[in-house]
């Protein structure tokens, strides 16, 4: 079977192209700060919790764009889900890494102003320089994120309205990776009910990740394996 | 490529779309598929595209079914209003997918397509307009050369010109790239004369599966005196009349056998061929 290298490239041009964009806006706002006020924390902390959100949107998109794609180009469902669950695997990794790589530039910015690169959220990190720690949460992170977009992606395109039906299950699989980690939710209304605030063992942590997103995964797979293409009837 | 329909069954809930399709395709010919707004051509073409699975009977092109066929679906592609191969971002990423999925396919004419239909490759598919859209989609579903291609209802949106450049490159393509084509559209007249077969629906079900000489030789205006041609006409399944002064003109479906033919010419009356889309009025049981 051939490697999905476009569908991988194809997302991970979009990727960059997000990431310097966060960067820029973090980077203007940091300035700003500086002008009017002191910083006193981390900036990209708070900006690294926007790429959960592309996150999820990448897991919807692959399933209501790429997928019919693949079907209206000869593919199989079966190829595609390969594909898609390599692509995810993949893109997961690579925009953990463009996080990482944002902290590790803040802290060289801050180092030379002589700003403190402050944490004020639980992490599985203490500090921005566990850099291990810091790629491994994101990771995690955005591989359940990615396999929830994946499931609801599905759920909308087989059902519609009824797609509805699946969101609790994803937020199900973000609320157990995330607990585990120790993060806060930041999803609306959940994080009203759970305040998970404690890191887990890191054997838990990872086995809680990984549980959710192979169950993401194959929730999504059993939605989309014999779904048909939405068309107008004549 | 070789297509056995057998006793096709597709439904959605309560509703059925096909009710127990039969019709066989030799392949390597341009066939057009006929039938009025929800007579279940397109869901047909989704079965056969594998982009559904069928609820009862069964698609098999060269002997083999289709859904989650790798071997079958590769060689198929159909194209369709719903945009699947191009509403990815802009033209050029339509053909960046597109090379790289479709084992035959050809860059320099997909570029010569766009050049011809003037697509722009950085323009954003979903921004063009309905016309280009369609136009795109006819780039990717002629450049991909699969041994079944499908068009849809794929002119949607495209002026005159531009749906005449489409059936000269589908013929021109052919004539280079024999394969089989299937055309399914309700611009009956345009496309009639690409036309080697004729697959005519209705309701689901099967009406008329023949070449198209031998469709139009059963469609005849019998034009002459009204009297005579009354007289001619009498036996026949009349379509339609028409009448200025005392010459009528009346439009009968069936055959005509050599003494017939001979009979008409000594009444002094005329036989002349009438359009596809009067017999395809006809047969799907005219107005609704």
């Amino acid at each position: 079977m051939r490697f999905p290298r476009r569908l991988l490239a194809a997302n991970l041009y979009i990727a960059l192209g997000l990431w310097a964009a966060l960067a820029t806006i973090v980077a203007l706002i940091v300035v700003g700060v500086a002008i009017f006020g002191q910083v006193t924390e981390s900036a990209w902390e708070k900006g690294s919790l926007a790429p959960r959100w592309y996150a999820l949107f990448v897991g919807v998109g692959l399933i209501t764009t790429f997928l019919p794609m693949y079907v209206a180009h000869g593919q199989t469902r079966r190829r595609f889900g390969v594909h898609a669950a390599i692509t995810v695997t993949l893109m997961a990794p690579a925009v953990a890494a463009m996080i990482t790589l944002g902290y590790l530039a803040e802290r060289g910015i801050y180092h030379l102003v002589g700003w403190e690169q402050k944490l004020t959220r639980p992490h599985l990190f203490t500090e921005p320089t566990q850099l291990h720690l810091l790629f491994l949460e994101h990771l995690l992170e955005l591989l359940t994120w990615m396999a929830a977009g994946t499931l609801i992606g599905a759920g909308f395109y087989r059902w519609q309205a009824g797609g509805l039906l699946t969101i609790p299950v994803g937020v199900g699989l973000v609320v157990l990776t995330q607990s585990a980690i120790g993060t806060e939710l930041d999803l609306p209304i959940v994080d009203r009910v759970l305040r998970p605030d404690t890191p887990q063992p890191l054997g838990l942590v990872i086995g809680a990740g990984l549980l959710s997103f192979l169950i993401g995964l194959a929730l999504a797979w059993t939605v989309v394996r014999d779904v048909p293409l939405q068309n107008k009837v004549s | 490529m070789r297509i056995d329909v057998e006793n096709l069954v597709l439904r959605y809930g309560d509703t059925t779309a096909v009710d127990g399709l039969t019709f066989n395709l030799a392949g390597d010919k341009i066939y057009g598929l006929l039938g009025r707004s929800g007579s279940g051509k397109t869901s047909l073409l989704s079965v056969l595209a594998a982009f559904r699975r069928e609820s009862a009977g069964s698609v098999r092109v060269n002997g083999q079914p289709v859904f989650e066929n790798a071997d079958v679906t590769r060689d198929i592609i159909m194209i369709r209003d719903g945009g699947e191969t191009v509403k990815i971002g802009t033209a050029e990423d339509a053909v960046y997918f597109a090379e790289w999925l479709r084992p035959n396919w050809d860059g320099d004419y997909a570029r010569s397509l766009m050049d011809r239909f003037e697509l722009r490759p950085k323009a954003k598919v979903s921004e063009m307009s309905k016309g280009q859209q369609s136009a795109m989609g006819v780039v990717i579903g002629l450049a991909s050369r699969a041994p079944l291609t499908i068009f849809d209802e794929s002119y949607l949106g495209m002026d005159v010109p531009s749906r005449y450049a489409f059936y000269e490159a589908i013929l021109a393509d052919y004539m280079l790239h024999p394969r089989t084509i299937i055309l399914s559209a309700h611009l009956i007249e345009e496309i009639s004369s690409l036309l080697e077969e004729v697959v005519i629906i209705d309701r689901g079900r099967l009406v008329v599966h023949e070449e198209t000489e031998t469709l139009l030789s059963r469609g005849r205006a019998v034009t002459g005196p009204a009297d005579r041609v009354d007289a001619f006409t009498s036996g026949f399944t009349v379509l339609g009349t028409r009448q200025l002064g005392p010459t009528k003109s009346t439009m009968v479906y069936g055959d005509l056998d050599q003494d017939q033919r001979r009979q008409a010419v000594e009444a002094g009356l005329e036989l002349e061929p009438i359009a596809m889309q009067d017999l395809f009025v006809h047969l799907t049981g005219g107005p609704r």
